[in-house]
């Protein structure tokens, strides 16, 4: 009994200096270590990149002065060559020549020209560099053209969809019908999320949900310009058969007394 | 009948050249009976000479070979178009010409063989003599012709300094050296394969300095032309692109030459002919419902508010001032210059518009005015418009609507 007390009141002076919690402070140190690895990583990480992003900016910067000075010297030679008179004299009347003259189009299409292949050249440069050193690239750089690749497709999209509007309203319009704006809508929105699924697609989001979801909108945009057709406008619609008819017969129910457009020569 | 010429640089009546010496006529298209009408319009005409006719091989194979044995038929390409002369046809006239070292062309179309014999022999004298180019003064009933009235006309008259009453005539006569300068035109465009476009044989032959010359002729028959929606952009688009190519031209003030003796007396309209404006009336109150968006990017505020007042118009007293008209007129070739939008949308809202305009003239015919007497007035006020016209031209961005 004296021997057990002995060994429970025996003071060891190395174990009471220890802090009760002395058990944390290897959780602390992995912390640190943790930290510590993270950092050094992310450094590596942007000691990797920072070349690449350098060959970029350079790359830009070169190809934009390049093609400033490639621009003012096309402008200056097609000047003195006097290409607008030239090109004025043999152009035709096409409706999509373009409104700014040859040589500015000229111009300005070698100073954007000259920015893309400074894009292009940075971007592969900036590739190279980092493909290195991390995994990244592999997945970031084909989605950054996927980007651009959908961009570039709502831009065609939103101006199909107005030109495509616009056409619909005005051939309507002049054909007489009374629903020119109804369809002209209808038109632009089809197109529309037409453009928004194939964006969605192309950015790879949504997977078959997209593809689902737009059947089901086209699907009902559609039934729903049938049925405002054939219910909610019907007044509508027969009015505007019923007045078609109406000039149709009476044309040909009495064609010496009316005066159909038939009388008229526009030309 | 010679009449008095506004635009020839000789002014006195021409004398009779020996028909059929030198003088090419090149037939449009034409069914058998159109063809049977026309020889035999030639044959009284030129009695006594031998004529070199140029047709489509179609028509110089329905030709009965010992009927008229003074024409002598050639060949040429078959037209692009039965209602209007396209460059191809310039082209291939000037190549017939040179081909058979003929001094003058007389292009005829369809329906040429109602314009009488003295119409025809006219205009064949008027260009183996000094004047280059010899139009026709169609006399038309008040329902025809109307956009030449509305548009091509006052357009002509406004910015080219010609009285000719008829710029774009589908029967007319050139000399040489006018074939020539046609077919120069005419190259550009068949160069990109438009040879279906039509040309502006009075604007070239202003710019040129050339004497044009126009004789009155009273046809039985007139040429189907194609619908409203069709014929509208395909005639103003060229022109408005013509305008917009000569505009070193036009943009400096020319005296306008003295007004003919005698105007053309349209046909006295008849009971059945009498025209009924409430179709043209609702085309346009559907289109300012549906087509102000597009129009308030071609027309200033104040042409959009007296549209607007228009719109609201009863059928009666439905009027469009000349000044207005001559302004919007403007304003589409103004936006067709600038590509404020697309052209073809741009011709196609100028439709209801146009519209418009003939259901005011047919109102003011109804209201016993003279159809020539406004056609003249609508003119006048392009002329007196031209000033707001060359400001825009030269300083667009002075207004953006």
């Amino acid at each position: 009994m004296q021997n057990v007390l002995a060994v429970l009141l025996q003071l060891d002076p190395n174990q009471s200096s220890r802090p009760w919690f002395a058990g944390n402070a290897s959780i602390w140190g992995n912390m640190a270590d943790a930290l510590h690895q993270s950092l050094d990583r992310v450094l590596l990480l942007l000691i990797a990149i920072l070349p690449g992003i350098l060959a970029f900016l350079v790359a830009l910067a070169v190809f934009t002065l390049i093609g400033m000075a490639l621009s003012a010297l096309l402008r200056r030679g097609l000047a003195a060559v006097k290409l607008d008179e030239r090109l004025a004299d043999g152009r035709g009347n096409s409706n999509w020549t373009p409104s700014t003259s040859p040589t500015v189009l000229i111009a300005r299409v070698s100073f954007w020209g000259s920015i893309l292949l400074g894009l292009i050249i940075g971007v592969s440069a900036f590739d190279a560099s980092y493909a290195t050193a991390t995994t990244l690239p592999s997945s970031l750089l084909p989605y950054l053209t996927r980007v651009v690749g959908a961009a570039a497709l709502l831009i065609v999209g939103t101006l199909s969809a107005r030109f495509l509007a616009r056409s619909v309203l005005i051939g309507a319009v002049n054909e007489q019908l009374q629903y020119a704006r109804f369809l002209s809508l209808g038109i632009k929105w089809l197109v529309l999320v037409l453009t928004a699924a194939m964006v969605l697609e192309h950015l790879q989001i949504g997977g078959n949900i997209v593809g689902l979801a737009f059947g089901i909108l086209f699907g009902g945009i559609v039934l729903t310009l049938a049925l405002a057709v054939g219910l909610g406008s019907r007044d509508l619609v027969s009015r505007s058969l019923e007045s078609h008819a109406e000039h149709s017969s009476e044309s040909s129910a009495t064609p010496s007394t009316t005066s159909s457009d038939d009388s008229i020569r526009h030309f | 009948m010679l009449m008095a010429t506004a635009d020839s640089i000789l002014g006195v009546p021409t004398p009779c050249a020996p028909p059929g010496n030198g003088l090419l006529i090149l037939l449009a298209a034409m069914t058998p009976e159109q063809l049977e009408r026309v020889f035999a319009s030639l044959t009284a005409s030129f009695p006594k000479e031998e004529l070199l006719i140029a047709a489509p091989d179609a028509i110089a194979d329905a030709l009965p070979a010992d009927s008229y044995p003074s024409l002598r038929i050639v060949t040429a390409p078959a037209s692009n178009s039965a209602w209007t002369l396209t460059a191809a046809d310039f082209v291939s006239a000037y190549q017939l010409a040179e081909k058979h070292e003929a001094r003058a062309i007389l292009m005829l179309g369809s329906a040429s063989g109602s314009l009488g014999s003295s119409a025809l022999r006219e205009l064949a004298n008027a260009v183996l003599d000094p004047t280059d180019l010899a139009l026709p003064c169609y006399e038309l009933p008040p329902h025809a012709g109307l956009i030449n009235s509305a548009i091509l006309y006052p357009l002509t008259r406004a910015l080219f300094a010609s009285r000719v009453r008829f710029p774009l005539a589908v029967d007319l006569g050139l000399s040489l050296r006018m074939a020539k300068r046609m077919a120069d035109a005419a190259q550009r465009f068949t160069a990109i394969n438009q040879g279906q476009t039509p040309l502006w044989p009075v604007n070239e032959a202003s710019v040129a300095g050339f004497a044009i010359d126009q004789f009155d002729v009273n046809p039985s028959v007139q040429p189907t032309a194609p619908e409203l929606n069709t014929i509208l952009p395909l005639l103003i688009g060229p022109l408005f692109s013509d305008i917009k190519a000569k505009a070193a031209f036009w943009q400096r003030f020319r005296p306008l030459p003295p007004a003919r003796n005698t105007m053309p007396m349209p046909l006295a309209p008849t009971a059945d002919t009498a025209a009924d404006i409430a179709p043209m009336l609702s085309a346009f109150r559907l289109a300012y419902t549906n087509l102000h968006e597009i129009w308030s990017l071609v027309l200033p505020p104040n042409s959009l508010l007296m549209l607007k007042r228009l719109a609201a118009t009863d059928a009666a007293a439905f009027r469009i001032s000349d000044s207005l008209w001559a302004r919007i007129v403007y304003d589409f070739l103004l936006a067709y210059r600038l590509r404020t939008i697309n052209r073809g949308h741009l011709l196609g809202a100028l439709i209801p518009l146009y519209l418009a305009w003939v259901a005011s003239h047919f109102n003011i015919i109804a209201s016993g005015s003279d159809p020539e007497g406004h056609i003249e007035a609508v003119a006048a006020a392009f002329e007196a418009e031209k000033i707001y016209m060359l400001s825009r031209w030269r300083w667009p961005d002075r207004f953006n609507p």
